[in-house]
């Protein structure tokens, strides 16, 4: 496995009583990068991130985080010595104040950054003697992105950091995340279902679908890449096999044919040209877009779904 | 920072457990004196099994010695640290205290965090063992009488080895059971059919809570040293079953 992956997994399969939760996860997160985990609920995001933290046991494959084996007991723990980790539950031990778990945290971290807990303290105006049971959702998500922030850590996993807040809250987490990394060298590897989210903060995605990656790659190259392509002709749209490669989706409803492009738009669009329209219109697609197209359940990328 | 963790989680079950038998340890000692008046009014024309227990119970209370094992070691002490090493044991070793996955997510092993908990709880047991009953000795005194710390010592000694054994079997099944109800109810379970079994085959080797009173040492003055062993043997084998339990368990 390369050394530029700070994540990396192979096949990796996982089944809980006889339901697939992973069925061959091929995944690599670039050291360096933010990396949005995308995908609906129970497509296998947070099995995954507890495999990687050694919480669940994959039934099959390989995984590995800063190239250490994720399975193994001795290389698990290095690898969440080296890990900030955020559940989407933010489950924190409810008997104990902020001040307590703060304390209980640090102990683990021989890297433990003071100063940031200060600042965090204050940005997040957590109050230290309150018991975490008696802290609303938003004040416990602070209080669990500070103690991983706080880690010194080369990595942060983080599942859906913001599920359950408020939009203005879930913004300030999102911030505060900015800001962090911008600060701070590291890796952020984050789950979550919220596209928006994820376009405003990752440089990096992978789209997971049914316990395997579907689309994956610089959410640049992905914005520059992915088109929609309108095709208008006088009669019905004709049923010629387009054959340019990037075909992600096709639909022809009466007069128009749509094609959903997800490389080499200029070849396809060559190819239109040739069956006569009377219009063609290249259109830029969102991550949303994109997203929904590569989740659908009757469409498959690599087939180059039609309808 | 994890024996706090444990500590925290656990301390007011260990709380309640030894204020109640520092309590009733107190009760026994300062009550003797009136059972000592009422000895003669015991019916001694009672019969059956209940009938035998009454008479032997009599006299057993005609010496102090034999007061405190018949009222303190073979019954209260007995059924409240039974009942007090199953609900340390059921104190949850992740699940059940919230916070598994931050738990999980900490640079520790999971042997660590097993050994950790299972080491507070066994520490909790043994101060319920052996606290209430050093202060007979304490109090034997104040109503005229004495009690030997050895004696108090061995017979506690008999308790937290063989407590032990439901601790540990209370402790490996909040390995297996997300909650805490299940291990609860099914040791207590064990624990009732185990008294039941005793009470109507009346074995004298092989039972757990005549070695946990140390009738042996009472009435012959040699410790149960088949049973003590057995029961750590076993205690030791439930721990490495929650070892494994744990270790190949998802969260």
């Amino acid at each position: 496995m390369a050394d530029s992956w700070i994540i990396e997994t192979v096949a990796l399969r996982k089944t809980y009583d006889g339901v697939e939760a992973l069925r061959g996860l091929d995944l690599q997160v670039p050291s360096g990068s933010i990396y949005g985990f995308l995908g609906r609920n129970g497509a296998g995001k947070t099995t995954t991130l507890k495999i990687l933290l050694g919480i669940a046991h994959p039934t099959a494959g390989d995984a590995r985080v800063f190239g250490l084996d994720a399975h193994s007991p001795q290389s698990s723990e290095e690898i969440r010595r080296r890990t900030g980790f955020v559940s989407e539950e933010k489950d924190l031990y409810g008997f104990m104040t902020v001040e307590d778990m703060i304390r209980f945290t640090a102990r683990f971290f021989p890297g433990w950054r003071s100063d940031l807990e200060q600042r965090y303290l204050r940005k997040f105006e957590l109050p230290r003697d309150r018991k975490i049971k008696a802290l609303s959702r938003g004040m416990r998500t602070k209080l669990a992105l500070l103690l991983a922030l706080c880690r010194g850590a080369e990595l942060l996993m983080l599942d859906e950091p913001t599920s359950g807040l408020d939009p203005a809250i879930a913004e300030e987490v999102l911030q505060a995340l900015i800001g962090h990394v911008a600060n701070e060298e590291m890796t952020v590897f984050f789950s979550s279902h919220q596209i928006a989210e994820v376009d405003q903060i990752a440089d990096r995605i992978a789209i997971v679908d049914r316990g395997r990656v579907v689309l994956a790659g610089a959410l640049d190259d992905l914005r520059e890449n992915f088109r929609r392509i309108r095709v208008v002709f006088e009669g019905d749209a004709p049923s010629a096999e387009l054959r340019a490669p990037g075909i992600a989706r096709v639909q022809r409803k009466g007069r128009v044919l749509t094609l959903l492009s997800s490389g080499g738009t200029d070849r396809l669009v060559d190819e239109a040209r040739a069956l006569n329209p009377l219009s063609i219109d290249v259109i830029p697609v969102t991550l949303k877009e994109i997203f929904l197209e590569t989740v659908s359940p009757s469409t498959s990328l690599g087939a180059g779904g039609e309808e | 920072m994890l024996w706090y963790k444990a500590w925290l989680e656990t301390r007011w079950r260990f709380f309640i457990g030894l204020g109640l038998l520092l309590c009733s340890a107190a009760a026994a000692v300062a009550t003797y004196p009136q059972v000592v008046k009422l000895l003669p009014l015991v019916p001694t024309d009672v019969g059956g099994e209940i009938g035998r227990q009454i008479r032997e119970a009599a006299e057993l209370s005609r010496s102090y010695r034999g007061y405190i094992w018949s009222n303190w070691f073979r019954q209260n002490l007995l059924q409240m640290a039974t009942l007090f090493a199953i609900l340390l044991g059921t104190a949850g070793v992740l699940s059940q205290s919230g916070g598994a996955l931050f738990t999980l997510s900490l640079p520790v092993s999971r042997n660590r965090l097993l050994g950790t908990r299972a080491a507070m709880g066994l520490g909790e047991l043994f101060a319920i063992a052996f606290l209430p009953t050093l202060l007979i000795p304490l109090l034997s005194p104040t109503v005229g009488e004495s009690y030997s710390i050895a004696q108090a010592l061995v017979h506690s000694t008999c308790l937290f080895v063989t407590a032990s054994l439901f601790f540990m079997l209370a402790f490996l099944l909040s390995t297996v059971f997300s909650d805490p109800w299940r291990p609860l109810l099914i040791t207590l379970g064990v624990a009732f059919a185990l008294a039941l079994f005793d009470f109507v085959f009346r074995f004298e080797t092989f039972s757990v809570y005549r070695a946990m009173s140390g009738e042996m040492w009472f009435r012959h003055g040699r410790l149960p040293w088949e049973a003590l062993l057995a029961s750590a043997a076993l205690s030791a084998a439930l721990y490495a079953g929650a070892v494994r339990n744990l270790a190949r368990r998802d969260f």
